[in-house]
């Protein structure tokens, strides 16, 4: 967590960067990370509709569940990520993003997945662990909504 | 085999596409949800020709997502049966080096099916 937050501290000097939690599973990082990180810098959410759950509700588009309170225009945004996969979530917030004109757009995640990516050019700058193809709860991941309180993170073994 | 096709919004094809398999009709939901420009097996890549110059090996990835340059190949078979699906890849990245294509094997699928929970069941 330090070293995630120097790097970001060293590149958004006097810069204010607004830290963007994807919800739910970025909630912890993205506390431990706001904490950790010695400049000056704003925090936002946003949270969009899991594939699963939305065709479950019939939606075959993506749905905002919660968009940014923040006007990002002229900002230098950051997305803090609990993991990237295929990058599908983080393609979606980039584009999103991009359209409102900010300054720059990045990504932090705490686990990365580089091997199961469907979509590459990524702003993918900061990055705690690349992690085997294993199952994690705590730390705000979740198993069907449970687990997210464990205050580490865990494999799960299959089951 | 009765898949139930959704309209895609972002397939860029002139036919409708015909998955073989709920595999691939349930990828080809996940990246059309998440407004990814998709084609469903755009190309033959030729493999093998005999002397006469006919074709007597091919292989046409399920997917090809044009914004990545990426082909995409899903393969439902266990583990054990699909050396044979291996070597096509081999074969297509020597011939066709600039190529890039994502394997997706049975497990890889399962695990994103969980993810994303999908429905897989054929």
């Amino acid at each position: 967590m330090a070293e995630l937050a120097a790097d970001l501290a060293r590149d958004y000097a006097d810069r204010e960067p607004l830290l963007v939690g994807s919800l739910k599973a970025s909630l912890v990082f993205i506390t431990d990370l706001s904490r950790a990180l010695p400049i000056s810098h704003m925090l936002d959410f946003v949270e969009l509709a899991g594939y699963g759950s939305a065709q479950m509700g019939g939606h075959e588009q993506i749905r905002v569940l919660k968009d940014l309170d923040a006007d990002i225009r002229g900002r230098d945004v950051v997305i803090v990520e609990d993991v990237v996969d295929t990058g599908l979530t983080l393609n979606y917030l980039v584009r999103a993003f991009s359209l409102r004109e900010p300054r720059s757009v990045a990504a932090v995640t705490l686990l990365d997945r580089p091997y199961r990516r469907l979509v590459d050019d990524l702003p993918v700058r900061y990055v705690g662990f690349v992690v085997p193809d294993e199952l994690f709860v705590g730390y705000g991941f979740d198993l069907d909504e449970g687990w997210r309180h464990l205050p580490d993170l865990h494999v799960l073994k299959e089951f | 085999m009765g898949l139930d096709i959704p309209v895609f919004r972002a397939y860029q094809g002139s036919e409708p596409p015909r998955f073989a398999s709920p595999a691939e009709l349930e990828c080809a939901k996940v990246l059309d949800y998440y407004g990814v420009p998709w084609q469903y097996e755009p190309r033959t890549f030729v493999l093998e020709q005999d002397e006469n110059g006919r074709v007597t090996e091919a292989f046409a990835p399920d997917f090809y997502l044009p914004e990545q340059d990426l082909y995409i190949e899903l393969t439902v078979m266990k583990q054990s049966l699909v050396t044979r699906k291996n070597r096509k890849l081999r074969k297509l990245r020597e011939r066709y080096p600039d190529v890039r294509i994502k394997l997706f094997y049975k497990r890889d699928i399962e695990r994103l099916a969980r993810h994303f929970r999908l429905d897989l069941a054929s």
